[in-house]
């Protein structure tokens, strides 16, 4: 029995030292000041002296910000009085805005390489403690969160988060929690005033188009933002840009090509991108759900594609399922050939809407039906 | 007057001994000083104005610690809102008030009494019913108050107040340092709720070195300043904050203690009860010439 | 001379038109005071945090004390320095005093949130409070001021005991012990004498001590570390304006020919003593400088410069104007004004020069201070009236020139 104990015990200590020797090597090879984390010189296993919340960026290396978690359920910090209910954090939502700011660091400011650190395993739950320095982990979570969130939001009111447990309840206590954002509004279209230039005394930025049309995600655009420049909606946005005016741009347009000025900077404000009126090529109809590249797959040239279908779709007559174009033929049109109905006066194959009468000739003494060939979808 | 000379003179003996008495005696009353011995381990908060979300949770613990109708939990955040500059009262030993109103994200300041070292209420109260505890607490004690209001009268922060409206048994209201809990090991009703822990406690020694380890490492963050540090001779509340907090927040204050002045000419006027005694004496001489005078004239 | 006064009792009719008056201010007063006992200070005064002493201290109390100073200087010079020729006013002095005293402890009395603990400061002690002192030493001294009062109380009882019904067995025991308590008074009376004189200096100054722990609070023109000595020398020098305001104020309303040759002499006095007040309060404001906020014109500066002009430089003028001092209207405004002056003084060191950091509008006293306040001085007045027709306090010259009748005379003026 006892041989038992001292062999568990054994394999544990070396399992152990294998474990933190591991990390050690790790340590070692990021690149990384001693200092950032350790407080005295010679730190050692025993006594690490770890600094007090270190704020350099730590290192989180433990997955993408799409493999984070959804919701974390906060419960293990409680007061001396019960008043609130647990809180669900959201976290994946937060780890997917803080892309566009400071990322995981903003809040996992202490994470050394290796498994992400909890909160609590520094910050002590016990508030009546001796070390005055550092915060309990109620303070820390609470900093955390209104750090941000008291930038923007005017009152700190706790219900934001929180729900009143029962016994705190009033008669005017929402029963839910009530939102904590407001749905962040985007400007549909910004003009700037670009006075010192010589030609092209505006710019005009039509941001609906970079999401809707262009298919933009906030992050391509929007790097190194803190969260009010979105959540505080008072603020005026311009006021958040930064001084080189075209580092939003600059990942998607050439700013330094000389010839590619006038495409933004103009003398009137421009009016949103139209595919249609800009190259004759309406695109509302059937390419609408299309991110521009999808079919100007040459990187940064727009130039002008050839407007057959087939200079793009690969369709014959075999696996064309004529349902897309919003017409879903019926029996007795279906197993026609495309030329059997697309073909104008000269013969050539053209995809425009045809007429009835070009078959079902009333001169020949057909009947023109009055339905169409098949069924309308949508 | 029909007493002879003799008779004087004896009366006047029995005097001197009883004021001879008296000096004797007196030691021991001067040494109820405000100024008596100050545990080093006095307790105290730091209050990180900067931390503060003026959330207002340290209102409601506060009067529910105290015995205070606290109302409804969910209105304290918006008391801020409105944008005045409250003061601690009878009903609520502490308020949070936002210094400027028009900088959305300024400072908020929590107020109460300062606890300080050297009080100058409990140097004022005429029965010694505030006393500064071992721990740092000023505490005032319901048994012996009189009412005076003198202490308001003292306090270089204008803190404690008065039930006007109380007809019978109205009391002077102050924060007490939360001193039953702090006997009891717990934390100040205050420092115990506060969600962000913008209020620190500890033992003052600490909380000193603490407050300035955070101005060393955030010099833009703070202004260089730990106030209550030497204000009036020190306090046990401490306050760190963005911006100057003198004449905003607190009146302009020297470093001495508030009872200075008052407690020397006091102590000066009755050292050891020479003055009055010998103004007796003098007096006594005086009545006793001129009386010879007039007697030597009848005869 | 010296025989031709005897203090008797004034056996003119007690209710007049103005007594009727009087007794209206004061009953309205005491409505109020009974308001304030029901439903709390905060129901009659304009208190709050931020001003927590109005003129129930500043005047019922602050100024109270200093007017009633006459008991202790005419005591001083009559029996410490035995000019005997004074003792005439020694009387109206000593009860003016006593009532001054009185209701100075009613001002407090009516003040003090837990009024049922004014007992307190007798047992428990704080030796670090101006207030204490001034509270402990108000309390000895109103007892010394009862018991110089003593005497004249033998002096009206003694062969004159007179109970009603069942007590009048009693009556020879009485006097037996009143004539007993004379004699022990006799011995002993210099003693609270001199006791009186002490109690009074030391209180006097401690009053002035009391706002000094106020440090910045209050203005600078009044906060100085000399706040002490200058109530200490206004009090005295208001001490004899007082007597010789009372006085005057008596003889009229009795219909008596004024004293006009023992007040002349006396208002000799006040004049330095007017003097000595003056430079200390300005050599203590060139050394500390405050002149500078004369510059200022404002409320306080206003309040200042009357305080100080029409309170002490013109009245000081006045009495060393021989004329004036001969003339019994001259000694009557003269001595209003520095009572002016020194009631001012008083206000202004307790009201004007506080301004607490928070205050957010200025304090000014209530309808219901203000009645108590005038209430009380109409109360006393009245009580005055009533005691001079009880004891011997005012001094009428003697018909019978030579007659020995200590005891013997009933009534005196007819």
């Amino acid at each position: 029995m006892k041989k038992l104990i001292y062999l568990i015990l054994l394999g544990f200590l070396i399992s152990s030292s294998f474990a933190q020797k591991k990390i050690s090597k790790l340590h070692s090879k990021q690149n990384l000041e001693c200092s950032t984390c350790h407080a005295c010189e010679i730190p050692t296993k025993t006594n690490p002296c770890l600094a007090l919340c270190p704020r350099e960026k730590g290192n989180v290396t433990a997955h993408k910000v799409g493999d984070a978690p959804e919701v974390f359920e906060i419960n293990n910090i409680q007061g001396e009085k019960d008043i609130y209910g647990s809180v669900n954090f959201l976290h994946k939502a937060h780890a997917e805005m803080s892309e566009m700011g400071e990322g995981c660091t903003a809040c996992h400011h202490y994470n050394p390489p290796g498994e992400i650190v909890k909160c609590s395993n520094c910050h002590e739950t016990d508030r009546n403690k001796v070390d005055i320095q550092m915060p309990d982990l109620k303070s820390a979570y609470h900093r955390q969160c209104m750090d941000c969130h008291s930038k923007w939001e005017e009152e700190s009111k706790c219900e934001n988060c929180h729900t009143l447990n029962d016994n705190y309840k009033s008669a005017i206590s929402p029963t839910e929690i009530v939102k904590v954002y407001k749905l962040v509004e985007h400007p549909a279209t910004k003009v700037y005033e670009t006075g010192e230039c010589k030609r092209g005394k505006v710019a005009t930025f039509h941001h609906n188009d970079h999401i809707e049309l262009f298919g933009l995600e906030c992050v391509d655009c929007h790097q190194d933002e803190s969260c009010q420049s979105c959540h505080n909606q008072k603020l005026d946005f311009k006021k958040t840009v930064d001084g080189s005016n075209h580092s939003r741009c600059v990942s998607c347009h050439d700013t330094e090509n000389k010839n590619q000025c006038a495409k933004c900077h103009t003398d009137k404000e421009t009016k949103p991108f139209n595919h249609f009126a800009n190259t004759g090529f309406d695109i509302n109809k059937y390419h609408s759900k299309n991110t521009c590249n999808s079919c100007h797959t040459k990187k940064g040239s727009y130039k002008g594609l050839n407007s057959q279908c087939q200079s793009c779709h690969t369709w014959d007559e075999e696996n064309f399922n004529h349902t897309i174009t919003g017409l879903k033929l019926d029996e007795n049109h279906i197993d026609n050939s495309c030329s059997d109905c697309h073909e104008d006066e000269d013969g050539n194959l053209s995809y425009k809407k045809p007429l009835c009468t070009n078959c079902h000739d009333e001169d020949e003494g057909f009947v023109v039906p009055k339905n169409l060939p098949g069924k309308k979808v949508k | 007057m029909s007493q002879n000379r003799r008779d004087f003179l004896k009366t006047f003996a029995a005097i001197g001994t009883t004021a001879a008495t008296l000096t004797a005696v007196s030691p021991k009353v001067a040494k109820a000083s405000s100024r008596g011995e100050l545990s080093v381990d006095r307790n105290g908060v730091l209050v990180d104005t900067t931390t503060c979300i003026g959330c207002g949770k340290c209102e409601w613990a506060c009067k529910t610690a105290h015995h205070i109708e606290p109302g409804n939990i969910e209105d304290y955040s918006t008391k801020l809102t409105d944008g005045s500059q409250r003061r601690p009262s009878e009903d609520a030993l502490t308020v949070v008030n936002q210094i400027d109103k028009s900088v959305m994200n300024s400072d908020k300041v929590k107020l109460q009494c300062m606890h300080c070292d050297h009080p100058a209420c409990v140097s004022a109260c005429i029965v010694g019913a505030i006393k500064k505890q071992e721990n740092g607490a000023v505490t005032w004690d319901t048994d012996v108050c009189i009412g005076c209001r003198y202490c308001m009268i003292a306090c270089p922060f204008q803190i404690p107040a008065f039930e006007y409206h109380k007809a019978l048994d109205p009391k002077i209201a102050k924060c007490d340092f939360c001193y039953d809990r702090t006997q009891e090991g717990k934390l100040p009703a205050c420092a115990e709720i506060c969600p962000v822990g913008a209020l620190t406690y500890g033992t003052r020694e600490e909380l000193v070195i603490e407050a300035k380890r955070r101005i060393e490492k955030n010099p833009e963050k703070y202004h260089d300043h730990v106030f209550g540090e030497h204000e009036v001779g020190g306090t046990s509340w401490l306050y760190l904050a963005e911006n100057s907090l003198v004449e905003t927040v607190f009146p302009k204050l020297g470093t001495n203690p508030a009872p200075g002045v008052s407690e020397s000419i006091q102590h000066g006027l009755f050292a050891y009860f020479v003055p009055p005694v010998a103004l007796y004496a003098l007096l006594g001489g005086v009545m006793w010439l001129s009386k010879t005078k007039e007697n030597e004239g009848g005869h | 001379m010296e025989h031709a006064f005897k203090p008797e009792q004034i056996t003119k009719k007690y209710f007049t038109p103005w007594v009727i008056v009087l007794a209206a201010i004061a009953i309205n007063g005491l409505v109020f005071l009974a308001m304030r006992f029901f439903f709390g200070i905060g129901s009659v005064t304009n208190l709050n945090n931020q001003f927590p002493w109005g003129i129930w201290i500043a005047i019922d109390v602050g100024a109270g004390v200093a007017l009633a100073a006459g008991g202790f200087t005419t005591a001083a010079l009559g029996h410490i320095m035995h000019r005997d020729k004074y003792e005439a006013i020694i009387r109206p002095a000593l009860l003016t005093a006593m009532l001054g005293y009185t209701f100075v402890a009613m001002g407090v009395f009516v003040d003090l949130g837990r009024w049922y603990y004014i007992w307190h400061p007798l047992v428990m002690w704080n030796g670090n409070s101006a207030l204490f002192e001034v509270g402990i030493c108000v309390m000895i001294y109103v007892s010394v001021l009862y018991i110089e009062f003593l005497p004249i109380v033998t002096e009206r009882f003694i062969g004159r005991v007179n109970l009603p019904g069942l007590f009048k067995r009693f009556n020879l025991l009485v006097d037996g012990l009143l004539r007993k308590l004379e004699r022990g008074l006799d011995k002993t009376m210099f003693i609270f004498i001199i006791a009186g004189v002490v109690l009074s200096c030391l209180h006097q100054s401690s009053l002035g001590t009391l706002m000094v722990i106020a440090g910045p609070k209050i203005h600078p023109l009044w906060q100085t570390p000399v706040l002490p000595l200058l109530f200490l020398l206004s009090a005295i020098s208001v001490g004899f304006p007082m007597v010789i305001m009372e006085s005057i104020t008596a003889s009229k309303s009795f219909g008596l020919k004024p004293e006009t040759d023992v007040l002349s002499s006396l208002s000799k006095f006040v004049a330095p003593l007017l003097g000595i007040y003056l430079a200390a309060k300005i050599g203590d404001m060139f050394i500390r400088e405050t002149f500078v906020y004369l510059y200022e014109f404002n409320t306080t500066t206003v309040l200042f410069a009357i305080e100080l002009v029409v309170g002490v430089i013109i009245p000081l003028r006045m009495f060393l104007s021989e004329a004036v001092r001969n003339s019994v209207t001259g000694l009557y405004v003269a001595s209003m004004l520095v009572i002016f002056g020194v009631v001012m003084n008083r206000f202004n060191n307790f009201i004007t020069a506080y301004n607490p950091p928070y205050a957010t509008e200025a304090y000014f006293p209530s309808i219901g201070e203000i009645s108590v306040t005038i209430g009380f001085v109409a109360l006393e007045i009245l009580i005055y009236r009533l005691f001079v027709k009880i004891f011997p306090i005012i001094s009428l010259p003697i018909r019978n020139f030579g007659t020995k009748a200590k005891y013997a005379i009933r009534g005196g003026l007819k």
